[in-house]
C-alpha cells in the first residue's frame, strides 16, 4: 500500500503497539506503523482522521501516545526505548501537533457539511443507512455526488459557513503554572496562537518579522508574556522590548478609532451635550485631572488597565467580523479621507433617520398592519420537495360538454332496442359475470387498492426505502453514460456489481419475506420484479 | 384614534393606548384648564412625550388664543431630535385624519454646532469655535466694515437670509435639525438664524434647558417668546442642577492670567483706535452718558456678552461715570483683577457671603458696588465698540465681568469659597474662587412668573414635594403615574450580602474591604453567566470603579467574566467612551454579549437608553452619593437647611435615589422591554432609601426581595428571566396594559385609570 512518493519526515523505532515491537512513521499525510520485520503498515491513519492526540503523563512508567480518530477508536503506541523513549515521544508529538491543524480545518469542515446535511434530510439519512451502512457503496462514493451537488447548485450556502469568533477569555485561558523553581511555565495551544494572532495583528506582524530570524519561536513567546504588552498593567521598564512597538501601533489605532467617531448618533456622547457651559461657569465638581502628570503611579496603572479592556474587548469584536466588514471599512475611509465633514454630513442622515424612527417605535400600540400570515406547516416535506406536475395541454370537459353527453347517453338509453337474436352465449355470459364479480379476474384493479390496507405500513416503509436506494443506485449508474474514460468504465462496473449486491442482499431478502408472509400480494412486489428487469437491461447494457 | 379628554377632542397616532397616557393627559389638562404649573412623574418607555405632544397641541387648537406655544424644553440632542420625529407623526395623523394640512409649524433649535451650513465653519469640531468663526463673519461692524472694504471675507448664507429670509416666513410643517440645514442648503439661508428667528412666530419650539435657564443665551433666544406659552421641562429630574450651573462661576489662576492678556490687549486697541479714530470712542461715551440701552443698537448675531444676571435684576440706568470712558473701565478691571489675584494667594480656605465680599473690595481697591454691577455690560459696549472679531478670546475677561455682575447684584443664594489647593493634592498649588449658587429657584423663576404653565416631567421625580420646595413654586397638580402591565417586566433585586454573608455596601468605611469588592465581583460574574446580551453596572464614582476594577483585576475576576462576555468600560474622555458604547451595542447585537462599566451621573448614565437586549440587566453598585466633602455642597445644604427647611440628610438621600433610579431606569424602555434592577447595597432596604424610588419601580420590590445574598439574587433572576423569555404579543396586553377605544370608553376601566395617578 505505501506508495513510493511519499515523503517520510519522521522514523521512530522501537515503539510498540498491541505488544508487538514496530516502528512508526510519520508522512507527509499519514501516519503508520509496521511491525518488526515487515515491510507493510498494520495501522495507517490520514491526519485528517485523527480528532487529537493524547500523551501519557510525565511521571508514568510508561511512554505512549495516544492517537483519537473522529470514528470514535483509538490507536495507542507505546515508545519502548529505553535511552530516548522520551525524546522519541516528544518528537513524535511535536510533529503531530503541527501536522493536525493542517488537516483538522478540511476536515472538520467536511465533516461538519455531511453531518448537517444528514441531519436535515431524512430521506438522505436513510439512504445513507441503506446503503453505506450496509456497505452496498463506500462513503466516499455517496458522497462524492453528494457534496459536488451542494457545490454546484447552492454555492453560496457553502460559502456562508459562519466563523468562528475568538473567546474573550482566551488571553486568561493561558493560566501560568509555576514550575517549582522560581518559573513560570505557560501553555500555549495553537488555537490560543491564532486567536492572538486575529486579534492582535501588531502581534503577528512582529511575529512574521522576527521568527525564525532573530527569535525562534519559544523565545518570541517567552518575550511575549515578559513583555510590559502583555502585563498592561505593569510601567513600561525596558526599551529593548520588541512588544512596545506594537503597544504604539494599537494606541494610534484605537486613537484612529476614536478620531473617526462614532456611526450612530446615539450613542455619541460628543454631541450629546446641545450647548455646553463655558469655560469657568458652571459649579465645579471635583476637576478630573487629566494631564498626566497630576496621576500617581497607581492611577495611571488602573487607568491602563481600563483602557487595555476596552482595546481587547474592542478587537476580539473586530476579529471576529473582520472579513465581512472590509468593503464596508473602506467605504468609510475613502469618505472620511476627503478631509471634509461635508461627505459625512451628508451620509449620516439616513443612519440617524433610522435610529430615531426605532427610538420613537412604540411597536404594542400599533396595529399590525401587514397582512396576517400563515406559518407554513410542512407534514411531508417530501411531497414539497417534488413541487407541482407541469401543465400539460389536457383535453378538458366543460359542463356543457358534459351536460350533453348525459342527454345524448339517457337519450341512447330511451331508444335502445334489446336484439335479442344476436346475445352472448350462456357460459361466456357467465364467465363474464365470474370475472366481474369480486374476486375475479377483472375486479382485480380493486383488490389491489386494498393492499393499501393490507399490508402493513412497516413493509411499505421498507419498500419504499428499497425503491429509494435502488433508484439511487441506478442515478449512480447511469451517471457513468456515455462511457468515455477509463475511470468511468471503472466505475460502470463497480456500480453494476453494486446493483449486483444490491439485489442478493436487500432485494431478494425482502422478495422472500414478503412472499412467505404474502402469497396472494405479488402485485406489491412489481417494483422489485421490475428493478430485476432493469438489472438485465443494464448486464447487456455493459457488455 | 381620537379620545374625548374631558370634553376636549384630542387625536391620538395610535391604536391603542395605555391606560397611563390617559390619566396623564387628564392631568395635564386639569393643569392647562388651571393655567399653573405642573408636576408629573410618568414610567419612562410609557409614551409620555407622544401623550404630552397629543394633548397640548388639541389644547392649542381647541383654544388658540389660550395657549399660543408651546415650548418643549430637553437635555440632549437625539432627545430634542426624537420629540420633533415623533411631532411629525403626530402631525402627519392630524392631516390624514382631518383631510387638510394644518398650519402648524414646529422646529428645534440647537446651537450652531449642530446647524451652521456653511463649508468652513461647520467643520470645525467643537462648538465654541463655530460660535467664535460665525461671529467673527456675521457680527454687525463687521458686516459695516465690509461696505468700505469688500474683500472681507462673508458668510453668504446669512447675507442672503439677511437680504431676503425674514420677509418670507418658514412654511408650515415640522422641521427636525437636519430639515432646517436641507431647508437652508436648498435656499441659500442661514438655517441657525433661520431658526432663531422663526422660533418667534412658531407654534411648537424644541430646545435645550440652557435657552430657557441660562439668562446669558436666553436673554438673546427666548426673549420675545409669548406669555400664554406652556413649558415643558421633560427628563427634568436634574432641572436644579442645570439652573445652578447657569449662574455659577470659577476662577483659577489660568483665568486670571488669561484676563490680563485680554485686558493689555484692550488697552492697546484702545491706544489704537484714539489715533485713527477717536470719534468713535466718543460717540460710545455719549452714548452711554444717555444711558440708551444696548438693545437697541445690538444685533441678532452680536452673541456672546448677553447680561448674566436675570431681565429683572438689569438695572435700567445709565452706566455710572467712573467706568464711562474707555482708559478708565480698563483701569477698574485692572484694579479689580489686581485683587482677585490677591484673593487667590490665600494659605487657607475662606468661605465669605456676597456682602462680606463686597464690602472687603471695597475697603481694599476702593470699587464700589455700582460700577460693579454695570461690568458686563460695559464690556460688551466696549468689545463692540473696538470692533473685536475673535470674540472668543476675550472669554477670560468676559468670565470675570460676569463675575462681578453676578457678585454685585444678588446679595442672597450665593456663596464664595476660595480654596488654595485641591483636597487629593494638598501639596500643589491651585488656587480656585468659586462663585457658586446655592438656591436654584433664582434661575428658573423668571419662567415660572413669565409663563402660565410650567410642566415639569420626567420618568423619576420621586419624591415629588421636593421639587416644588427646592424650585420654590406652587404647582397646581402633583402626579406620579404607575405602569400597568400585563407581565412584571421589570425585577428590581437588592443584594445585601454576600455569599459569604458579608454585608455589601459602598459606604465609606467599607469602600477598601476586599471582601466587599470580591463579592461585588462575584455578583457580576454569576450574573454574566445567566443574563443574556447587556449588562451595565454603574458605580457610585469613576475614582471607585477604578479601584474596583483594578482589584477585579488582580483577583481574575475580569478574566472569567470575560470567558462569559466582553468588557467595556466608561473612561473620562467622552470620544473613547462613545467608542466603548457602539462597540458595546455592537456587541450585544451580534449575540457574544458585553457587559459596561460606568459611573452613576456620569454622561452615559444620564444621556443613554439601554433598549431591550442593550440592557437586560443594570447592576447599581452602591448608593451614588454626592461627594459629600465638598465645601460648595456643604454651603449648599446649609443653605437648604436655613431657607427651605430641608434636612440634609433628606437632601442627599434625595440626590443619592433620583440617580439611581436614573441608571436602573436606563434598561425598561418600554412594555415589551423586560430588564433586571439590581441594587447591590444592603442600605437600599431601608425604608428611607427605598421610599424614594419611583413609584413604579418601588411597588415592584417585594419584602422578599429586600436583602438577598448573590445566589438568591441569581435564583431569582433565573426565573425572571425564563419568564420573560416567553413570546409576549398584544393580545396579552390587550385590555390590560394596553387599550382599544372601546375598552377606554368602559366604566369599569375609566374607574380603574382614576386610580392610576397617584396624587400628592
Amino acid at each position: 500500500m505505501a506508495s513510493l512518493s511519499e515523503e517520510v519526515l519522521l522514523v521512530v523505532k522501537k515503539v510498540r503497539q498491541r505488544k508487538q515491537d514496530g516502528t512508526l512513521y510519520l508522512m507527509a499525510e499519514r501516519i503508520a506503523w509496521g511491525p518488526e520485520g515487515k515491510d507493510r503498515f498494520t495501522v495507517s491513519h490520514l491526519y485528517a482522521d485523527i480528532r487529537c492526540q493524547k500523551i501519557s503523563p510525565d511521571g508514568k512508567a510508561k511512554v505512549q501516545l495516544q492517537l483519537v480518530l473522529h470514528t470514535g477508536e483509538s490507536t495507542t503506541f507505546h515508545f519502548a526505548n529505553e535511552s530516548s523513549a522520551l525524546k522519541d515521544r516528544e518528537a513524535a508529538k511535536e510533529l503531530l501537533q503541527q501536522l493536525l491543524p493542517k488537516f483538522k480545518k478540511k476536515a472538520n469542515k467536511e465533516l461538519e457539511e455531511k453531518n448537517r446535511m444528514l441531519q436535515e434530510d431524512p430521506v438522505l439519512f436513510q439512504l445513507y443507512k441503506d446503503l453505506v451502512v450496509s456497505q452496498v457503496i463506500s462513503a466516499e462514493e455517496f458522497w462524492a455526488n453528494r457534496l459536488g451537488g451542494v457545490n454546484n447548485t447552492d454555492p453560496t450556502l457553502f460559502n456562508n459557513k459562519q466563523e468562528v469568533g475568538i473567546s474573550g477569555a482566551f488571553l486568561a485561558d493561558i493560566r501560568p503554572q509555576t514550575d517549582g523553581c522560581n518559573g513560570l511555565r505557560y501553555n500555549l495551544t495553537a488555537d490560543i496562537i491564532e486567536s492572538i494572532f486575529r486579534t492582535y495583528p501588531a502581534v503577528k506582524q512582529k511575529y512574521s518579522e522576527n521568527v525564525p530570524h532573530n527569535l525562534t519561536e519559544k523565545e518570541f513567546w517567552t518575550r511575549f508574556f515578559q513583555s510590559h504588552y502583555f502585563h498592561r498593567d505593569r510601567i513600561n521598564t525596558g526599551t529593548q522590548d520588541i512588544f512596545s512597538e506594537c503597544a504604539k501601533q494599537d494606541e494610534k489605532g484605537l486613537k484612529s478609532l476614536v478620531v473617526q467617531g462614532v456611526k450612530n448618533p446615539l450613542v455619541d456622547l460628543l454631541s450629546l451635550e446641545d450647548k455646553t457651559l463655558d469655560e469657568g461657569y458652571g459649579v465645579s465638581t471635583t476637576q478630573p485631572s487629566t494631564s498626566n502628570a497630576n496621576r500617581t503611579v497607581k492611577e495611571s496603572s488602573n487607568y491602563a488597565i481600563i483602557k487595555r479592556f476596552n482595546h481587547h474587548s474592542a478587537m476580539v469584536l473586530a476579529a471576529g467580523s473582520r472579513k465581512g466588514e472590509t468593503p464596508a471599512d473602506q467605504a468609510s475611509e475613502t469618505s472620511s479621507t476627503d478631509g471634509n465633514s461635508r461627505d459625512s454630513d451628508f451620509f449620516q442622515p439616513p443612519v440617524k433617520k433610522v435610529k430615531l424612527q426605532e427610538a420613537i417605535e412604540y411597536e404594542d400600540l400599533q396595529r399590525e398592519n401587514r397582512p396576517k400570515t400563515v406559518a407554513l406547516n410542512l407534514k411531508k416535506s417530501d411531497r414539497y420537495a417534488h413541487g407541482p406536475v407541469p401543465l400539460q395541454s389536457q383535453q378538458y370537459t366543460t359542463s356543457q360538454d358534459i351536460i350533453n353527453s348525459v342527454n345524448y347517453i339517457r337519450h341512447e338509453m330511451a331508444n335502445y332496442k334489446p336484439n335479442l337474436t344476436q346475445v352472448v352465449s350462456s357460459t361466456a355470459a357467465s364467465s363474464a359475470i365470474v370475472a366481474l364479480s369480486p374476486g375475479g379476474v377483472l375486479m382485480q384493479a380493486g383488490a389491489q387498492q386494498a393492499i393499501n390496507q393490507m399490508v402493513p405500513s412497516e413493509v411499505q416503509g421498507e419498500l419504499k426505502h428499497l425503491y429509494v436506494a435502488a433508484g439511487e443506485l441506478l442515478r449512480h449508474f447511469w451517471s457513468c453514460f456515455p462511457v468515455n474514460t477509463p475511470f468511468l468504465e471503472e466505475k460502470v462496473i463497480k456500480m453494476k456489481s453494486n446493483l449486483e449486491r444490491f439485489q442478493m442482499t436487500k432485494l431478494c431478502p425482502f422478495q422472500d419475506k414478503i412472499q412467505r408472509q404474502y402469497l396472494s400480494t405479488n402485485v406489491s412486489l412489481q417494483v422489485s420484479f421490475s428493478l430485476v428487469c432493469v438489472l438485465s437491461v443494464v448486464k447487456n447494457g455493459v457488455r | 384614534m381620537k379620545l374625548n379628554i374631558e370634553g376636549l377632542l384630542v387625536y391620538f397616532p395610535y391604536d391603542y393606548i395605555y391606560p397611563e397616557q390617559y390619566s396623564y393627559m387628564l392631568e395635564l389638562k386639569r393643569t392647562l384648564d388651571a393655567k399653573g404649573h405642573g408636576v408629573l412623574e410618568m414610567p419612562s418607555g410609557t409614551g409620555k412625550t407622544i401623550s404630552l405632544l397629543s394633548l397640548i397641541i388639541a389644547y392649542q387648537r381647541a383654544f388658540p388664543l389660550e395657549v399660543t406655544k408651546l415650548i418643549y424644553c430637553s437635555r440632549t440632542v437625539p432627545e430634542i431630535e426624537k420629540v420633533i420625529e415623533e411631532l411629525r407623526k403626530l402631525m402627519e395623523f392630524y392631516s390624514k385624519e382631518t383631510g387638510e394640512s394644518n398650519n402648524f409649524l414646529a422646529l428645534a433649535l440647537s446651537s450652531r454646532k449642530n446647524l451652521c451650513i456653511h463649508p468652513e465653519v461647520s467643520s470645525l469640531r467643537f462648538g465654541k469655535e463655530v460660535d467664535g468663526k460665525c461671529h467673527s463673519l456675521t457680527a454687525s461692524y463687521i458686516r459695516a466694515q465690509r461696505h468700505s472694504n469688500p474683500n472681507l471675507p462673508v458668510c453668504r448664507f446669512y447675507e442672503e437670509f439677511d437680504a431676503v429670509g425674514r420677509q418670507v416666513p418658514l412654511p408650515p410643517g415640522v422641521y427636525n435639525l437636519d430639515d432646517l440645514k436641507d431647508f437652508g442648503r436648498r435656499k441659500g439661508w442661514c438655517p441657525y438664524y433661520l431658526a432663531r428667528y422663526s422660533i418667534l412666530h412658531a407654534n411648537i419650539v424644541v430646545y435645550s434647558y440652557h435657552y430657557l435657564l441660562d439668562p446669558k443665551i436666553a436673554d438673546l433666544v427666548s426673549k420675545e417668546l409669548a406669555k400664554k406659552s406652556v413649558v415643558v421641562f421633560d427628563e427634568a429630574h436634574n432641572i436644579d442642577n442645570v439652573c445652578i450651573d447657569s449662574m455659577s462661576v470659577n476662577i483659577t489662576r489660568r483665568t486670571l492670567d488669561r484676563c490680563q492678556n485680554n485686558v493689555d490687549t484692550l488697552q492697546n486697541t484702545i491706544h489704537k483706535i484714539k489715533e485713527t479714530d477717536a470719534a468713535k470712542l466718543r460717540e460710545e461715551y455719549r452714548r452711554l452718558v444717555e444711558g440708551l440701552k444696548e438693545a437697541n443698537v445690538a444685533r441678532e448675531t452680536d452673541i456672546y456678552l448677553a447680561n448674566p444676571v436675570l431681565p429683572d435684576e438689569i438695572l435700567q440706568e445709565a452706566v455710572p461715570g467712573t467706568i464711562r470712558t474707555a482708559e478708565h473701565f480698563v483701569g477698574f478691571l485692572r484694579r479689580f483683577l489686581e485683587y482677585l489675584k490677591s484673593r487667590l494667594r490665600v494659605q487657607h480656605v475662606v468661605q465669605e457671603s456676597a456682602p462680606q465680599f463686597l464690602k472687603d473690595i471695597f475697603d481694599k481697591v476702593c470699587i464700589d458696588r455700582k460700577p460693579l454691577r454695570f461690568c458686563a455690560e460695559r464690556l460688551q459696549s466696549l468689545l463692540r465698540t473696538l470692533e473685536i472679531a475673535d470674540i472668543a478670546d476675550f472669554s477670560a475677561v468676559t468670565l470675570i465681568s460676569n463675575f462681578a455682575t453676578l457678585v454685585s447684584t444678588y446679595s442672597q443664594g450665593f456663596t464664595i469659597i476660595i480654596e488654595p489647593f485641591e483636597d487629593r493634592t494638598p501639596t500643589i498649588a491651585n488656587p480656585v474662587l468659586h462663585f457658586s449658587c446655592m438656591d436654584p429657584s433664582i434661575a428658573i423663576k423668571p419662567v415660572f412668573q413669565r409663563f402660565q404653565s410650567v410642566i415639569i416631567t420626567s420618568g423619576t421625580l420621586s419624591p415629588l414635594d421636593i421639587y416644588p420646595r427646592i424650585l420654590d413654586f406652587r404647582p397646581v397638580t402633583m402626579a406620579s403615574f404607575t405602569m400597568t402591565l400585563a407581565r412584571t417586566c421589570l425585577c428590581p433585586l437588592i443584594v445585601g450580602r454576600g455569599n459569604d454573608q458579608v454585608a455589601l455596601s459602598s459606604k465609606f468605611e467599607t469602600r477598601e474591604d476586599f471582601a466587599v469588592i470580591r463579592n461585588y465581583g462575584n455578583l457580576l460574574l454569576e450574573m454574566s453567566a445567566i443574563v443574556p446580551d447587556g449588562i451595565v453596572a454603574f458605580f457610585t464614582s469613576y475614582v471607585y470603579m477604578e479601584n474596583i476594577v483594578a482589584s477585579w483585576y488582580e483577583q481574575g475576576i475580569l478574566e472569567n467574566i470575560q470567558r462569559n462576555k466582553l468588557i467595556f468600560i466608561e473612561t473620562q474622555d467622552a470620544a473613547e467612551t462613545s467608542m466603548a458604547l457602539e462597540k458595546y451595542q455592537e456587541a450585544c447585537e451580534n449575540g457574544r454579549g458585553a457587559i459596561l462599566l460606568s459611573v452613576a451621573r456620569g454622561k452615559v448614565s444620564e444621556g443613554i437608553d439601554f433598549v431591550h437586549h442593550f440592557g437586560r440587566a443594570v447592576i447599581m453598585f452602591g448608593v451614588p452619593y454626592v461627594y459629600t466633602q465638598s465645601r460648595i455642597l456643604k454651603a449648599r445644604l446649609e443653605y437648604l437647611r436655613d431657607q427651605f427647611q430641608i434636612r440634609e440628610n433628606d437632601f442627599l438621600t434625595f440626590d443619592a435615589m433620583r440617580h439611581a433610579a436614573q441608571c436602573v431606569g436606563r434598561a425598561i424602555r418600554g412594555k415589551t422591554d423586560y430588564g433586571l434592577m439590581i441594587f447591590a447595597d444592603k442600605r437600599y432596604a431601608r425604608a428611607d432609601k427605598r421610599g424614594k424610588l419611583p413609584r413604579w419601580i418601588q411597588e415592584h420590590i417585594n419584602d422578599g426581595s429586600l436583602n438577598l445574598t448573590v445566589d438568591e439574587a441569581v435564583q431569582l433572576a433565573k426565573h425572571f428571566l425564563r419568564q420573560m423569555a416567553q413570546p409576549f404579543r398584544q393580545e396579552d396586553q390587550l385590555g390590560l396594559s394596553l387599550l382599544t377605544l372601546e375598552q377606554l370608553q368602559s366604566e369599569e376601566m375609566l374607574q380603574k385609570i382614576t386610580q392610576i395617578a397617584h396624587q400628592t
